[in-house]
Protein backbone atom coordinates (compact mmCIF):
# COMPACT_ATOMS: atom_id res chain seq x y z
CA UNK A 1 0.00 0.00 0.00
CA UNK A 2 2.95 2.32 1.44
CA UNK A 3 4.88 0.65 -2.09
CA UNK A 4 1.63 2.14 -4.57
CA UNK A 5 1.25 5.62 -2.77
CA UNK A 6 4.93 6.29 -3.34
CA UNK A 7 4.79 5.42 -6.48
CA UNK A 8 1.87 7.85 -7.52
CA UNK A 9 2.81 10.82 -5.45
CA UNK A 10 6.58 9.95 -7.64
CA UNK A 11 4.55 9.99 -11.09
CA UNK A 12 2.32 13.08 -9.87
CA UNK A 13 5.31 14.97 -9.11
CA UNK A 14 6.92 14.16 -12.18
CA UNK A 15 3.49 14.68 -14.01
CA UNK A 16 3.80 18.15 -12.68
CA UNK A 17 7.34 18.75 -13.51
CA UNK A 18 6.65 17.35 -16.99
CA UNK A 19 3.41 19.63 -17.29
CA UNK A 20 5.48 22.64 -16.55
CA UNK A 21 8.12 21.76 -19.59
CA UNK A 22 5.08 20.96 -21.78
CA UNK A 23 3.72 24.23 -21.81
CA UNK A 24 6.67 26.04 -22.53
CA UNK A 25 7.16 23.66 -25.74
CA UNK A 26 3.87 24.01 -26.62
CA UNK A 27 4.15 28.02 -27.33
CA UNK A 28 7.65 28.43 -27.93
CA UNK A 29 8.74 24.97 -29.39
CA UNK A 30 11.32 25.30 -27.11
CA UNK A 31 13.23 22.42 -24.61
CA UNK A 32 13.60 24.90 -21.72
CA UNK A 33 16.24 22.68 -19.58
CA UNK A 34 16.32 25.70 -17.15
CA UNK A 35 12.87 24.64 -16.01
CA UNK A 36 14.89 22.56 -12.95
CA UNK A 37 16.51 25.82 -11.53
CA UNK A 38 13.26 26.88 -11.34
CA UNK A 39 12.32 23.88 -8.90
CA UNK A 40 15.60 24.88 -7.82
CA UNK A 41 14.97 28.13 -6.60
CA UNK A 42 11.77 27.08 -5.11
CA UNK A 43 13.55 24.57 -2.83
CA UNK A 44 16.28 27.20 -1.34
CA UNK A 45 13.23 29.46 -0.40
CA UNK A 46 11.65 27.14 0.86
CA UNK A 47 14.56 25.78 3.53
CA UNK A 48 15.43 29.55 3.88
CA UNK A 49 12.45 30.96 5.20
CA UNK A 50 11.76 27.83 7.05
CA UNK A 51 10.97 29.88 9.91
CA UNK A 52 8.08 31.31 8.53
CA UNK A 53 4.96 29.47 8.24
CA UNK A 54 4.88 26.71 5.73
CA UNK A 55 2.20 28.46 3.54
CA UNK A 56 3.71 32.21 3.39
CA UNK A 57 7.29 30.28 2.91
CA UNK A 58 5.72 28.50 -0.10
CA UNK A 59 3.92 31.65 -1.34
CA UNK A 60 8.05 33.56 -1.56
CA UNK A 61 8.96 30.36 -3.24
CA UNK A 62 6.36 30.37 -5.71
CA UNK A 63 6.44 33.84 -6.08
CA UNK A 64 10.24 33.56 -6.87
CA UNK A 65 10.42 30.93 -9.17
CA UNK A 66 7.48 32.62 -11.41
CA UNK A 67 9.56 35.88 -11.01
CA UNK A 68 12.39 33.77 -12.43
CA UNK A 69 10.80 31.75 -15.31
CA UNK A 70 8.90 35.15 -16.67
CA UNK A 71 12.56 37.13 -16.17
CA UNK A 72 14.46 34.41 -18.43
CA UNK A 73 11.79 34.69 -21.29
CA UNK A 74 11.60 38.57 -21.20
CA UNK A 75 15.74 38.77 -20.98
CA UNK A 76 16.60 35.55 -23.12
CA UNK A 77 14.24 33.77 -24.30
CA UNK A 78 11.97 36.88 -26.03
CA UNK A 79 15.34 38.34 -28.07
CA UNK A 80 16.57 35.21 -29.35
CA UNK A 81 13.20 34.12 -30.65
CA UNK A 82 13.08 33.78 -34.45
CA UNK A 83 16.79 33.09 -34.56
CA UNK A 84 16.02 29.32 -34.64
CA UNK A 85 15.53 25.94 -32.52
CA UNK A 86 19.06 25.25 -32.12
CA UNK A 87 20.13 28.72 -30.69
CA UNK A 88 16.92 28.74 -28.08
CA UNK A 89 18.18 25.11 -27.31
CA UNK A 90 21.41 25.97 -26.29
CA UNK A 91 20.49 29.04 -25.12
CA UNK A 92 18.76 27.17 -22.49
CA UNK A 93 21.30 25.02 -22.11
CA UNK A 94 23.44 28.05 -21.07
CA UNK A 95 20.96 29.70 -18.75
CA UNK A 96 20.22 26.87 -16.77
CA UNK A 97 24.12 26.15 -16.51
CA UNK A 98 24.47 29.78 -15.48
CA UNK A 99 21.54 30.35 -13.29
CA UNK A 100 23.48 26.98 -11.44
CA UNK A 101 26.67 28.64 -10.88
CA UNK A 102 24.76 31.66 -9.48
CA UNK A 103 23.34 29.67 -6.90
CA UNK A 104 26.05 28.25 -6.11
CA UNK A 105 27.27 32.10 -5.82
CA UNK A 106 24.96 33.09 -3.70
CA UNK A 107 23.82 30.30 -1.33
CA UNK A 108 27.16 27.84 -1.78
CA UNK A 109 28.30 24.96 -3.45
CA UNK A 110 27.55 22.71 -0.22
CA UNK A 111 23.58 21.87 0.23
CA UNK A 112 21.60 24.06 2.31
CA UNK A 113 19.11 22.13 4.05
CA UNK A 114 16.24 22.75 6.74
CA UNK A 115 13.38 20.65 8.07
CA UNK A 116 10.69 21.68 5.52
CA UNK A 117 7.09 21.00 7.05
CA UNK A 118 8.72 17.95 9.37
CA UNK A 119 4.78 16.67 9.97
CA UNK A 120 4.59 15.44 6.97
CA UNK A 121 7.45 13.19 7.60
CA UNK A 122 5.33 11.16 10.76
CA UNK A 123 3.20 8.41 9.52
CA UNK A 124 -0.82 7.13 10.43
CA UNK A 125 -2.47 4.44 10.67
CA UNK A 126 -5.32 3.90 8.50
CA UNK A 127 -7.18 0.28 7.54
CA UNK A 128 -4.16 -0.91 9.60
CA UNK A 129 -1.73 -0.08 7.40
CA UNK A 130 0.95 2.60 8.08
CA UNK A 131 0.98 5.26 5.72
CA UNK A 132 3.56 8.18 5.51
CA UNK A 133 1.56 11.57 5.79
CA UNK A 134 4.13 13.06 2.80
CA UNK A 135 2.87 10.72 0.59
CA UNK A 136 -0.65 11.41 1.65
CA UNK A 137 -0.22 15.02 0.94
CA UNK A 138 1.87 14.51 -2.51
CA UNK A 139 -0.90 12.62 -3.92
CA UNK A 140 -3.76 15.07 -3.18
CA UNK A 141 -1.81 18.08 -3.89
CA UNK A 142 -1.02 16.36 -7.14
CA UNK A 143 -4.12 15.41 -7.95
CA UNK A 144 -5.73 18.78 -7.09
CA UNK A 145 -2.97 20.74 -9.03
CA UNK A 146 -3.58 18.41 -12.37
CA UNK A 147 -7.47 18.82 -11.99
CA UNK A 148 -6.67 22.49 -11.82
CA UNK A 149 -4.50 22.46 -14.61
CA UNK A 150 -6.98 20.16 -16.47
CA UNK A 151 -10.33 23.20 -16.03
CA UNK A 152 -7.43 26.21 -17.19
CA UNK A 153 -6.28 24.01 -20.42
CA UNK A 154 -10.10 22.83 -21.38
CA UNK A 155 -11.96 25.67 -20.13
CA UNK A 156 -10.70 28.79 -19.88
CA UNK A 157 -9.77 31.42 -22.66
CA UNK A 158 -5.76 31.14 -21.78
CA UNK A 159 -6.46 27.24 -22.14
CA UNK A 160 -8.18 27.74 -25.49
CA UNK A 161 -5.37 29.88 -26.63
CA UNK A 162 -2.45 28.09 -25.50
CA UNK A 163 -4.20 24.95 -27.25
CA UNK A 164 -4.15 26.67 -30.52
CA UNK A 165 -0.59 28.55 -29.94
CA UNK A 166 0.86 24.92 -29.14
CA UNK A 167 -1.14 23.58 -32.45
CA UNK A 168 -0.21 26.90 -34.87
CA UNK A 169 0.87 30.56 -33.53
CA UNK A 170 0.86 31.90 -36.89
CA UNK A 171 -3.07 31.42 -37.66
CA UNK A 172 -3.24 31.65 -33.59
CA UNK A 173 -1.69 35.71 -33.60
CA UNK A 174 -3.91 35.86 -37.02
CA UNK A 175 -6.76 35.66 -34.92
CA UNK A 176 -5.86 37.94 -31.96
CA UNK A 177 -3.87 36.01 -29.97
CA UNK A 178 -1.28 37.89 -28.34
CA UNK A 179 1.94 36.46 -28.68
CA UNK A 180 4.07 38.35 -26.18
CA UNK A 181 1.38 37.91 -23.22
CA UNK A 182 0.68 34.42 -24.01
CA UNK A 183 4.00 32.77 -24.03
CA UNK A 184 4.98 34.84 -20.74
CA UNK A 185 1.19 33.30 -19.22
CA UNK A 186 2.92 30.08 -20.10
CA UNK A 187 6.78 30.54 -18.33
CA UNK A 188 4.83 31.92 -15.36
CA UNK A 189 2.11 28.94 -15.20
CA UNK A 190 5.37 26.55 -15.59
CA UNK A 191 7.28 28.84 -12.76
CA UNK A 192 4.10 28.05 -10.42
CA UNK A 193 4.04 24.17 -11.45
CA UNK A 194 7.86 23.91 -10.70
CA UNK A 195 7.69 26.11 -7.52
CA UNK A 196 4.80 22.74 -6.29
CA UNK A 197 7.22 20.19 -7.26
CA UNK A 198 10.31 22.39 -5.40
CA UNK A 199 8.22 21.70 -2.47
CA UNK A 200 7.02 18.48 -2.85
CA UNK A 201 10.96 17.22 -3.45
CA UNK A 202 12.22 19.61 -0.84
CA UNK A 203 9.92 17.43 1.81
CA UNK A 204 11.55 14.22 1.22
CA UNK A 205 14.96 15.60 0.31
CA UNK A 206 15.81 18.73 2.10
CA UNK A 207 19.72 18.62 0.65
CA UNK A 208 19.03 21.58 -1.66
CA UNK A 209 22.13 22.35 -3.66
CA UNK A 210 22.62 24.10 -7.04
CA UNK A 211 21.78 20.67 -9.11
CA UNK A 212 18.81 19.86 -7.00
CA UNK A 213 16.30 20.13 -9.54
CA UNK A 214 18.26 18.57 -12.88
CA UNK A 215 17.63 14.77 -12.38
CA UNK A 216 13.82 15.19 -11.72
CA UNK A 217 13.39 18.07 -14.67
CA UNK A 218 16.04 14.77 -17.34
CA UNK A 219 13.29 12.34 -15.87
CA UNK A 220 10.58 14.39 -16.71
CA UNK A 221 11.72 15.14 -20.10
CA UNK A 222 11.67 11.25 -20.68
CA UNK A 223 7.97 11.53 -19.53
CA UNK A 224 7.15 13.89 -22.09
CA UNK A 225 8.68 12.21 -25.18
CA UNK A 226 6.78 8.98 -23.74
CA UNK A 227 3.65 10.66 -23.39
CA UNK A 228 3.99 12.89 -26.69
CA UNK A 229 4.84 16.40 -26.26
CA UNK A 230 3.06 17.92 -28.93
CA UNK A 231 -0.39 17.40 -26.25
CA UNK A 232 -0.26 18.46 -22.63
CA UNK A 233 -2.31 15.44 -21.53
CA UNK A 234 0.10 13.36 -23.13
CA UNK A 235 3.37 15.32 -21.21
CA UNK A 236 1.96 14.89 -17.84
CA UNK A 237 0.73 11.33 -18.54
CA UNK A 238 4.19 10.48 -19.96
CA UNK A 239 5.65 12.12 -16.33
CA UNK A 240 3.73 9.92 -14.25
CA UNK A 241 4.79 6.59 -15.80
CA UNK A 242 8.37 7.47 -15.55
CA UNK A 243 7.76 8.54 -12.05
CA UNK A 244 5.66 5.52 -11.06
CA UNK A 245 7.85 3.01 -13.01
CA UNK A 246 11.18 4.55 -11.07
CA UNK A 247 9.37 4.21 -7.61
CA UNK A 248 8.17 0.63 -8.29
CA UNK A 249 11.68 -0.67 -9.75
CA UNK A 250 13.31 1.36 -6.38
CA UNK A 251 10.66 -0.77 -4.61
CA UNK A 252 11.29 -3.99 -5.91
CA UNK A 253 14.42 -4.17 -7.59
CA UNK A 254 16.48 -3.95 -3.51
CA UNK A 255 19.54 -4.11 -3.82
CA UNK A 256 19.56 -4.36 -7.43
CA UNK A 257 18.42 -0.89 -8.00
CA UNK A 258 21.46 0.54 -9.12
CA UNK A 259 19.78 -1.09 -12.58
CA UNK A 260 16.43 0.78 -12.15
CA UNK A 261 17.28 3.68 -14.64
CA UNK A 262 18.30 1.08 -17.17
CA UNK A 263 14.93 -0.82 -17.07
CA UNK A 264 13.68 2.48 -17.08
CA UNK A 265 15.07 3.25 -20.73
CA UNK A 266 14.93 -0.45 -22.05
CA UNK A 267 11.28 0.62 -21.28
CA UNK A 268 11.18 4.07 -22.84
CA UNK A 269 13.22 2.19 -25.71
CA UNK A 270 10.12 -0.10 -26.61
CA UNK A 271 7.16 2.47 -25.51
CA UNK A 272 9.02 4.49 -28.56
CA UNK A 273 9.39 1.49 -30.84
CA UNK A 274 5.66 0.87 -30.90
CA UNK A 275 4.21 4.76 -31.05
CA UNK A 276 6.81 6.40 -32.17
CA UNK A 277 4.79 10.19 -31.31
CA UNK A 278 4.65 8.79 -27.86
CA UNK A 279 1.98 7.08 -26.55
CA UNK A 280 -1.00 9.64 -26.44
CA UNK A 281 0.27 10.56 -30.21
CA UNK A 282 -2.44 10.10 -33.45
CA UNK A 283 -0.97 8.39 -36.20
CA UNK A 284 1.90 9.28 -38.22
CA UNK A 285 3.80 11.80 -36.22
CA UNK A 286 7.13 10.03 -38.13
CA UNK A 287 6.09 11.62 -41.02
CA UNK A 288 5.55 15.17 -40.04
CA UNK A 289 9.30 15.55 -38.61
CA UNK B 1 -12.81 56.72 -47.97
CA UNK B 2 -10.70 53.40 -49.02
CA UNK B 3 -10.48 50.74 -46.34
CA UNK B 4 -7.50 49.23 -47.58
CA UNK B 5 -4.77 51.04 -49.20
CA UNK B 6 -1.16 49.79 -50.41
CA UNK B 7 1.49 51.73 -51.61
CA UNK B 8 4.81 50.62 -53.32
CA UNK B 9 4.59 47.83 -51.52
CA UNK B 10 8.00 45.59 -51.34
CA UNK B 11 8.26 42.32 -49.30
CA UNK B 12 10.04 38.89 -49.75
CA UNK B 13 12.21 36.58 -47.28
CA UNK B 14 14.62 37.63 -45.85
CA UNK B 15 17.34 38.75 -48.71
CA UNK B 16 14.81 37.23 -50.97
CA UNK B 17 12.72 39.81 -52.84
CA UNK B 18 9.30 38.57 -54.23
CA UNK B 19 7.10 42.06 -54.62
CA UNK B 20 8.23 45.25 -56.06
CA UNK B 21 6.15 47.90 -55.90
CA UNK B 22 2.36 46.93 -55.77
CA UNK B 23 -0.27 49.32 -55.07
CA UNK B 24 -3.99 49.44 -54.68
CA UNK B 25 -6.44 50.70 -52.89
CA UNK B 26 -10.24 49.19 -52.41
CA UNK B 27 -13.68 50.78 -50.82
CA UNK B 28 -16.29 49.91 -49.09
CA UNK B 29 -18.71 47.45 -50.59
CA UNK B 30 -15.94 46.61 -53.12
CA UNK B 31 -14.58 43.38 -53.66
CA UNK B 32 -10.62 42.94 -55.21
CA UNK B 33 -9.58 40.01 -56.76
CA UNK B 34 -5.68 39.00 -57.50
CA UNK B 35 -4.21 36.44 -59.75
CA UNK B 36 -1.34 35.09 -61.37
CA UNK B 37 0.60 32.31 -61.85
CA UNK B 38 1.53 29.81 -58.75
CA UNK B 39 4.46 31.25 -56.52
CA UNK B 40 4.63 34.54 -58.14
CA UNK B 41 3.61 36.17 -54.15
CA UNK B 42 0.45 36.31 -53.99
CA UNK B 43 0.22 35.00 -50.46
CA UNK B 44 3.10 37.01 -49.46
CA UNK B 45 0.92 39.99 -50.38
CA UNK B 46 -1.72 39.13 -48.33
CA UNK B 47 0.75 37.70 -45.07
CA UNK B 48 2.29 41.01 -45.77
CA UNK B 49 -0.64 42.88 -45.26
CA UNK B 50 -1.59 40.96 -42.48
CA UNK B 51 1.22 41.62 -40.54
CA UNK B 52 2.56 38.38 -40.39
CA UNK B 53 5.49 39.12 -42.70
CA UNK B 54 7.45 43.01 -42.44
CA UNK B 55 7.35 44.69 -45.58
CA UNK B 56 10.91 45.70 -46.70
CA UNK B 57 9.49 48.95 -47.85
CA UNK B 58 6.01 50.63 -49.06
CA UNK B 59 2.82 51.65 -46.71
CA UNK B 60 -0.19 49.78 -45.59
CA UNK B 61 -2.84 51.90 -44.18
CA UNK B 62 -6.41 51.03 -43.10
CA UNK B 63 -9.47 52.93 -42.44
CA UNK B 64 -6.35 55.70 -43.09
CA UNK B 65 -4.26 54.72 -40.46
CA UNK B 66 -0.67 53.29 -41.06
CA UNK B 67 -0.85 49.52 -40.16
CA UNK B 68 2.99 48.82 -41.75
CA UNK B 69 4.97 46.65 -39.46
CA UNK B 70 2.21 46.17 -36.79
CA UNK B 71 2.07 42.39 -35.47
CA UNK B 72 -0.91 40.51 -36.83
CA UNK B 73 -2.42 40.36 -33.64
CA UNK B 74 -2.98 43.90 -33.46
CA UNK B 75 -3.96 44.20 -37.10
CA UNK B 76 -6.96 42.08 -36.69
CA UNK B 77 -7.77 44.20 -33.54
CA UNK B 78 -7.73 47.46 -36.39
CA UNK B 79 -10.53 45.65 -38.86
CA UNK B 80 -8.84 43.20 -41.20
CA UNK B 81 -8.93 39.66 -41.53
CA UNK B 82 -6.93 37.02 -43.09
CA UNK B 83 -8.69 33.67 -43.80
CA UNK B 84 -5.29 31.95 -44.98
CA UNK B 85 -4.23 29.61 -47.76
CA UNK B 86 -4.96 26.09 -46.88
CA UNK B 87 -7.43 27.52 -44.23
CA UNK B 88 -5.39 26.11 -41.20
CA UNK B 89 -8.44 25.24 -39.13
CA UNK B 90 -7.31 24.25 -35.54
CA UNK B 91 -8.67 20.50 -36.45
CA UNK B 92 -7.52 19.48 -33.22
CA UNK B 93 -10.70 21.61 -31.58
CA UNK B 94 -13.99 21.62 -32.08
CA UNK B 95 -15.62 23.92 -34.13
CA UNK B 96 -17.06 25.82 -31.33
CA UNK B 97 -13.54 26.23 -30.06
CA UNK B 98 -12.18 27.29 -33.48
CA UNK B 99 -15.02 29.92 -33.43
CA UNK B 100 -14.38 30.87 -29.86
CA UNK B 101 -10.61 31.93 -31.13
CA UNK B 102 -12.11 34.03 -33.98
CA UNK B 103 -13.88 36.17 -31.35
CA UNK B 104 -10.10 36.82 -29.61
CA UNK B 105 -9.06 39.86 -31.95
CA UNK B 106 -12.79 41.22 -31.26
CA UNK B 107 -13.14 44.62 -29.84
CA UNK B 108 -16.29 45.04 -28.92
CA UNK B 109 -16.95 42.02 -26.74
CA UNK B 110 -20.72 42.77 -26.02
CA UNK B 111 -21.86 41.35 -29.65
CA UNK B 112 -19.78 38.54 -29.46
CA UNK B 113 -23.04 36.51 -28.77
CA UNK B 114 -25.03 38.11 -31.19
CA UNK B 115 -21.99 37.70 -33.78
CA UNK B 116 -21.93 33.91 -33.15
CA UNK B 117 -25.38 33.13 -34.31
CA UNK B 118 -24.74 35.94 -37.21
CA UNK B 119 -22.30 33.34 -38.54
CA UNK B 120 -24.15 30.38 -37.89
CA UNK B 121 -27.16 31.80 -39.61
CA UNK B 122 -24.54 31.85 -42.56
CA UNK B 123 -23.53 28.63 -42.52
CA UNK B 124 -25.69 26.86 -40.71
CA UNK B 125 -24.07 23.36 -41.35
CA UNK B 126 -21.51 24.72 -38.72
CA UNK B 127 -24.10 24.58 -36.08
CA UNK B 128 -24.87 20.83 -37.04
CA UNK B 129 -21.31 19.94 -35.90
CA UNK B 130 -20.37 22.36 -33.23
CA UNK B 131 -19.27 19.88 -30.99
CA UNK B 132 -17.51 18.03 -34.04
CA UNK B 133 -13.60 17.71 -33.93
CA UNK B 134 -12.87 20.38 -36.68
CA UNK B 135 -10.56 18.17 -38.76
CA UNK B 136 -13.37 15.83 -39.47
CA UNK B 137 -15.12 18.48 -41.42
CA UNK B 138 -15.27 18.15 -45.04
CA UNK B 139 -12.68 20.38 -47.25
CA UNK B 140 -16.17 22.75 -47.93
CA UNK B 141 -17.21 22.61 -44.30
CA UNK B 142 -13.79 23.40 -43.36
CA UNK B 143 -13.37 26.90 -45.76
CA UNK B 144 -16.77 27.86 -44.29
CA UNK B 145 -15.55 27.34 -40.49
CA UNK B 146 -12.31 29.06 -41.50
CA UNK B 147 -14.39 32.20 -43.27
CA UNK B 148 -16.40 32.50 -40.04
CA UNK B 149 -13.54 32.11 -37.81
CA UNK B 150 -12.03 35.41 -39.44
CA UNK B 151 -15.91 37.14 -39.24
CA UNK B 152 -15.97 36.71 -35.76
CA UNK B 153 -13.67 39.94 -35.36
CA UNK B 154 -15.73 41.69 -37.08
CA UNK B 155 -13.17 43.18 -40.01
CA UNK B 156 -13.77 46.16 -41.83
CA UNK B 157 -11.66 43.99 -44.47
CA UNK B 158 -11.33 40.54 -45.57
CA UNK B 159 -8.51 38.88 -47.23
CA UNK B 160 -9.16 35.28 -48.65
CA UNK B 161 -6.17 33.43 -49.72
CA UNK B 162 -7.49 30.84 -52.45
CA UNK B 163 -10.76 29.73 -50.71
CA UNK B 164 -11.30 27.32 -53.38
CA UNK B 165 -8.47 25.20 -53.36
CA UNK B 166 -9.38 21.81 -53.10
CA UNK B 167 -13.53 22.08 -53.73
CA UNK B 168 -15.42 20.79 -55.43
CA UNK B 169 -16.82 23.48 -58.19
CA UNK B 170 -20.17 23.61 -56.83
CA UNK B 171 -18.93 24.20 -53.38
CA UNK B 172 -16.93 26.79 -54.87
CA UNK B 173 -20.44 28.46 -56.04
CA UNK B 174 -21.65 28.11 -52.24
CA UNK B 175 -18.95 30.20 -50.81
CA UNK B 176 -18.97 32.85 -53.43
CA UNK B 177 -22.44 33.25 -52.94
CA UNK B 178 -21.72 34.05 -49.07
CA UNK B 179 -18.90 36.27 -49.97
CA UNK B 180 -21.20 38.62 -51.68
CA UNK B 181 -23.70 38.65 -48.60
CA UNK B 182 -20.39 39.46 -46.59
CA UNK B 183 -19.58 42.17 -48.60
CA UNK B 184 -23.08 43.48 -48.83
CA UNK B 185 -22.16 44.15 -45.01
CA UNK B 186 -20.13 47.38 -45.42
CA UNK B 187 -17.16 44.83 -45.69
CA UNK B 188 -14.90 44.90 -47.97
CA UNK B 189 -12.93 41.94 -49.32
CA UNK B 190 -9.88 40.97 -51.37
CA UNK B 191 -9.52 37.28 -52.94
CA UNK B 192 -6.59 35.32 -53.98
CA UNK B 193 -7.39 32.86 -56.59
CA UNK B 194 -5.52 30.63 -59.21
CA UNK B 195 -8.54 30.46 -60.89
CA UNK B 196 -8.68 33.94 -62.59
CA UNK B 197 -12.20 33.85 -64.66
CA UNK B 198 -13.93 32.62 -61.60
CA UNK B 199 -12.60 35.74 -59.16
CA UNK B 200 -12.15 37.83 -62.27
CA UNK B 201 -15.99 37.85 -62.85
CA UNK B 202 -16.92 37.79 -59.21
CA UNK B 203 -14.58 40.63 -57.98
CA UNK B 204 -15.50 44.54 -58.96
CA UNK B 205 -11.73 44.45 -59.80
CA UNK B 206 -9.10 42.18 -60.45
CA UNK B 207 -5.42 42.56 -60.08
CA UNK B 208 -2.88 39.84 -62.30
CA UNK B 209 0.38 39.56 -60.84
CA UNK B 210 3.85 38.50 -62.27
CA UNK B 211 7.24 39.11 -61.98
CA UNK B 212 6.58 40.57 -58.42
CA UNK B 213 4.53 43.50 -60.21
CA UNK B 214 0.86 43.97 -60.94
CA UNK B 215 0.64 43.63 -64.90
CA UNK B 216 -2.82 44.11 -65.53
CA UNK B 217 -5.71 45.60 -64.14
CA UNK B 218 -9.18 44.15 -64.92
CA UNK B 219 -12.59 44.74 -64.51
CA UNK B 220 -15.90 42.39 -64.54
CA UNK B 221 -16.72 42.92 -67.36
CA UNK B 222 -13.00 42.53 -68.64
CA UNK B 223 -13.31 38.71 -67.43
CA UNK B 224 -15.82 38.10 -70.43
CA UNK B 225 -12.87 38.68 -72.64
CA UNK B 226 -10.95 35.34 -72.96
CA UNK B 227 -8.26 36.69 -74.95
CA UNK B 228 -7.55 39.73 -72.47
CA UNK B 229 -7.23 37.76 -69.69
CA UNK B 230 -4.67 35.29 -70.90
CA UNK B 231 -2.95 37.94 -72.23
CA UNK B 232 -2.62 39.21 -68.65
CA UNK B 233 -2.31 36.24 -67.19
CA UNK B 234 1.05 34.95 -68.88
CA UNK B 235 2.11 38.04 -70.82
CA UNK B 236 2.33 38.80 -74.59
CA UNK B 237 2.64 36.17 -77.05
CA UNK B 238 0.89 33.47 -75.22
N1 LIG C 1 8.51 31.03 -45.98
C1 LIG C 1 9.15 31.28 -47.13
N2 LIG C 1 10.49 31.46 -47.15
C2 LIG C 1 11.15 31.73 -48.29
N3 LIG C 1 10.56 31.84 -49.50
C3 LIG C 1 9.22 31.68 -49.56
C4 LIG C 1 8.46 31.39 -48.38
N4 LIG C 1 7.16 31.29 -48.74
C5 LIG C 1 7.14 31.49 -50.08
N5 LIG C 1 8.35 31.72 -50.58
C6 LIG C 1 8.70 32.02 -51.97
O1 LIG C 1 8.10 33.26 -52.33
C7 LIG C 1 7.56 33.18 -53.61
C8 LIG C 1 6.09 33.58 -53.56
O2 LIG C 1 5.37 32.62 -52.85
P1 LIG C 1 3.83 32.76 -52.55
O3 LIG C 1 3.54 34.12 -52.06
O4 LIG C 1 3.42 31.65 -51.68
O5 LIG C 1 3.22 32.58 -54.02
P2 LIG C 1 1.72 32.34 -54.47
O6 LIG C 1 0.84 32.48 -53.27
O7 LIG C 1 1.48 33.40 -55.49
O8 LIG C 1 1.65 30.99 -55.06
C9 LIG C 1 7.80 31.78 -54.12
O9 LIG C 1 8.90 31.82 -54.97
C10 LIG C 1 8.10 30.98 -52.88
O10 LIG C 1 9.03 29.96 -53.18
MG1 LIG D 1 -0.36 31.10 -52.36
Amino acid sequence: MQAVLDAISLGGTYALAALGLGLVFGVLKLVNFAHAELITIAAYIMVITNDLPLVVSFLIAALSATALAVLTELTVYRRLRGTGPAIMLIASFGLSVGLQKSFELIFGALPRSAAVAPWMTGSIEMANLNITIASLVTVGLTIFILLAMGYLVDYTTLGLQLRAASADFKTARLLGVRSNRLITSSFAISGVLAAFVGFIVVVENPQVEPMFGLNITILALVGIVIGGISSLRGCALGGFIVGFILSVLNTYLGNARVYAYSYLFMAVVIILLVRPGGILSKGNEMERV
Amino acid sequence: MSLLKVENLCSGYGKVDVLFGISFSLSEGKSLGIVGPNGVGKSTLLKTIAGEIVPKSGVVSLLGEDITGKKPEDIVRLGLSLVPEGRQIFSGLSVTENLLLGLTGRKDKSSSKIALEQVKALFPVLNTHAKHQAGMLSGGQQQQLAISRALLSAPRVLLLDEPSLGLAPNVILDVFEKLKEIIANKTAVVIVEQRAHLVASFADQTIVIRDGQIQATLSSADAKNQELLRGAYFGPGS
